[in-house]
């Protein structure tokens, strides 16, 4: 029985430092992000997946009872009321904003599909300059290559001619001495 | 939490020790962040995250102390803490559209 139970003891709290390390990462992205909506996602992010894994623990270490049921309740009732509370306060900043053009742009549709193309676009025309590039630079380094090559030719001829020369004075000094 | 094994009742202690302490440090940024938040939309989120700081510290004390019912308290908590964005956020709406219709209608007059 010690051994489930430390097992129950580990599972739990891996599951509630997972919860912790959700809410840095949220902390982080609220202090690093520059505008109310943008912090928004990050802060979302702690109330659903946050509590969510770190009642997961909780429930883990507490077993089978009513507490567990309970904590499980505050899960499922944050699940609805959290994005609920976050689109009530992006309406709130959205309908406050006195200087809206500072911090975002609104978008019609038309412009979002407009967009969207535009960006298309962009994306294949740097693919294709990406792929000129890795061309020429393939190209170039077989030129390189060819080039060593002939030049490594070039290199075994040489020694190849020096050998021969080597070897034919060997040969006519061999030659001078038997006539001698 | 862990009784009649010998460690696991202190590793329980320790781990939920460790765990209040880390979630009060985070507490306090959350208080940081809403003071310095500059439009009051700032203030409301770092106001709901420390609320689901609290929930979560609350629940450690109901598994802590082995008293169920402070897990009431938590689910009590998480519905409050939703009324009370609702609640801020429609009020503030309200005052707001209504000083500007106000200011509008001054406009008008002149």
């Amino acid at each position: 029985m010690a051994v489930i139970e430390w097992i129950q003891f580990l599972a739990g709290a891996f599951l509630l430092l997972f919860g912790l390390v959700i809410f840095v990462i949220e902390m982080i992205g609220v202090f690093r992000f520059k505008y109310v909506l943008n912090r928004m996602h990050a802060a979302a992010m702690g109330d659903t997946l946050g509590i969510g894994f770190s009642l997961a623990g909780l429930i883990v270490m507490n077993g089978w009872n009513f507490t567990s049921l309970k904590l499980f309740f505050v899960i499922v009732f944050l699940w609805f009321a959290s994005p609920t509370s976050s689109h009530l306060i992006a309406r709130l900043e959205v309908t406050t904003d006195e200087e809206p053009e500072k911090h975002y742009q609104k978008l019609a549709m038309q412009d979002v599909k407009a967009y969207g193309a535009g960006q298309e676009a962009n994306c294949a025309e740097k693919l294709c300059e990406e792929k000129k590039a890795a061309d020429s630079v393939e190209k170039l380094c077989e030129e390189k290559k060819a080039a060593n090559s002939v030049k490594k030719l070039c290199e075994e001829k040489e020694t190849a001619d020096s050998v021969k020369k080597l070897c034919e004075g060997k040969k006519k000094n061999v030659a001078a001495g038997k006539e001698a | 939490m862990g009784n009649g094994i010998p460690g696991l009742a202190q590793a329980y202690h320790g781990l939920f020790a460790v765990v209040l302490v880390f979630l009060a440090l985070m507490l306090m940024l959350c208080l940081i962040r809403a003071i310095i938040g500059p439009r009051i939309a700032d203030r409301i989120v770092a106001v709901n995250m420390m609320g689901t700081m609290v929930m979560v510290i609350i629940a450690i004390l109901a598994l802590m102390l082995q008293e169920g019912y402070l897990a009431d308290i938590c689910l009590i908590y998480a519905m409050i803490s939703f009324l009370a964005v609702i609640v801020l956020t429609k009020v503030y709406m309200g005052v707001y559209l209504e000083r500007k219709e106000k200011e509008e209608k001054k406009n008008g007059g002149h």
